[in-house]
């Protein structure tokens, strides 16, 4: 589903994000990217989905070259794959539901259909009741949730998901990742970045470790 | 799926033209008003050309005739007149006729002139003129040898008029053309900007939309589609203005209109090409101006 060859990412300034990275996330896989802050799990997963080109190597996602990608096909590779950003990304001035709905306008999905859609998707994460509020009035666990139903508004064959247990506690943590693993056991092909290896030895998943740019170890 | 996409054009449109608030006012007002220091010069151009034409082709030389003049001898400077090589066409005006016309090109104000007891207006001879010898210089020599025909009391002779009005009309169109080209440029750069504003106030919007799979057009078209619009509307608000101004013209000119725009022909609002040509260029100049601020500041 998702494989890297040798792949470098250099940004300006001689800042070594990634370097020689070779990798494969098998179809269906739950991963987790790991290792300390700074280690380069974001601007790895920014490669997945094209917001960042890397500097040397080729990567293939869902048998597309990414590297090589047509800008045209841009729009496809996106929406095969859902981003739960580190910093939600989500629209503070937008009611929840508005928020879920750009996805359903991109993708051009008619409104009877998203309507039904964005139900069951908030109802998923435990929100429903909050789909008429701004997430300025969401607490930091319920606007996660909300960027994780986001996520899933296109049914993307691959999740990405950013340091999604960032600023919570242990057991709200749990909570999204159960959410997680959920939707990875509905087909879906999961790849969790996170410098909590506490979570990550909990969980007892597949685990790629990174420092300074460098793929470490793996744990199995 | 067409439908929504649709919806969400018109919908996006409405939506950057709502949140423009008074940025989209300014852009349009300055369109607005661009296009009407450009159409008001069109305008005058267009009909000042047309009455200059119209004296061109209709009053080249008048030849006013004494009062005391005898049929015969009209007759006879008929002949005379005929007989000039640059004469093409003679009629002749009784003074009869000359008040009759005049009362027609102020009607409306005849009260004017109730005090008359006596005819004030002389006969003339109206000649037109053969193409060749519309020149100034050899309509100054007819104009000389007519002065010299018995009966001649005096020769109007008003091509140095109708070249000096077709030189101010030149020198109009010119002016206009460069008010016009100035304005237009000011303009599209007012609506890049604004423009850009929209799409810095929906930066974050944009990016999510660009991050979940929206096509590079699919964001640019509604930014595109609001600056054409903000370009036809402030061209279609200045051609309503201008309209009005016109009527409000034709209006206060009043009794002296039917004298400047004789021959029956009162002033002509532009043209529905001239109008449609107008709002098309405001559109086009919004359109580019979007295009423009969507290329530089739409990276994503
Ligand atoms: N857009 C960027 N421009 C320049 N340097 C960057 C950029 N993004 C990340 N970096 C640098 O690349 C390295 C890896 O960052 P990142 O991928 O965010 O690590 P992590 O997500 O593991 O904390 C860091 O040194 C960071 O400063
Ligand atoms: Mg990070």
């Amino acid at each position: 589903m998702i494989q890297m060859f040798h792949v470098s990412k250099i940004y300006p300034k001689e800042v070594v994000a990634l370097s020689d990275i070779t990798l494969h996330v098998q179809k269906g896989e739950f991963v987790f990217l790991s290792g300390p802050s700074g280690a380069g799990k974001t601007t790895l997963l920014r490669l997945i989905f094209r917001d960042e080109l890397p500097t040397s190597g080729q990567i293939l996602v869902n048998g597309r070259n990414v590297v090589r990608l047509r800008e045209s096909k841009l729009p496809a590779l996106r929406r095969s794959i859902g981003v739960i950003f580190q910093d939600f990304k989500l629209l503070m001035d937008r009611t929840v539901y508005d928020n879920l709905n750009l996805v359903a306008r991109v993708l051009g999905v008619p409104e009877a259909v998203s309507r039904r859609k964005i139900g069951r998707l908030l109802k998923e994460v435990g929100l429903l009741r909050k789909a008429d509020e701004t997430p300025y009035k969401l607490s930091g666990g319920e606007q996660q949730r909300v960027a994780i139903a986001r996520a899933l508004m296109s049914d993307p064959a691959i999740l990405l998901a950013d340091e999604p247990t960032g600023n919570l506690d242990q057991d709200l943590a749990l909570d999204v990742m159960r959410l997680l693993v959920e939707v990875n056991i509905r087909g879906t092909t999961v790849v969790v970045a996170t410098h909590n290896r506490r979570l990550v030895s909990e969980m007892g998943q597949r685990a790629l470790i990174l420092k300074q740019g460098r793929l470490m170890e793996e744990i199995h | 799926m067409f439908w929504e996409r649709l919806r969400h054009l018109l919908d996006e449109t409405f939506l950057n033209f709502r949140r423009g608030g008074w940025g989209v006012v300014a852009s349009i007002g300055a369109i607005t008003v661009a296009f009407l220091v450009t159409g008001t010069f069109l305008l005058l151009t267009l009909n000042l050309g047309t009455v200059v034409a119209q004296w061109a082709e209709d009053f080249q030389v008048i030849a006013f005739l004494a009062d005391a003049i005898t049929p015969e001898q009209v007759t006879l400077l008929r002949k005379r007149l005929e007989g000039e090589l640059a004469v093409r066409e003679v009629t002749y005006v009784s003074r009869e006729e000359a008040l009759a016309d005049f009362r027609r090109q102020i009607r409306g104000q005849e009260s004017l002139l109730e005090g008359l007891k006596t005819n004030p207006l002389p006969a003339s001879f109206q000649l037109r003129i053969q193409k060749e010898y519309q020149t100034p210089t050899a309509l100054g020599q007819l104009a000389v040898s007519l002065r010299r025909m018995e009966g001649v009391e005096d020769v109007l002779y008003g091509q140095e008029w109708v070249d000096r009005l077709t030189s101010l009309v030149q020198v109009m169109k010119i002016l206009g053309i460069v008010i016009g080209a100035v304005l237009g440029i000011a303009s599209l750069f007012i609506v890049a900007n604004t423009i850009r504003l929209a799409v810095y106030a929906r930066a974050q919007e944009i990016e999510i939309m660009r991050l979940v799979g929206a096509s590079r057009s699919y964001v640019q078209i509604p930014l595109i589609l609001d600056g054409t619009l903000q370009g036809g509307l402030g061209a279609a608000l200045a051609l309503g203005m201008l309209y009005v101004l016109f009527r409000a013209t034709l209006w206060q000119l009043g009794a002296s209109a039917p004298l400047i725009f004789s021959g029956g022909e009162l002033g002509r609002f532009l043209d529905v090409e001239y109008r449609m040509g107008m709002v098309g260029v405001g559109a086009l100049l919004g359109a580019v101006g979007s295009l423009v601020a969507v290329r530089r500041f739409l990276r994503a």
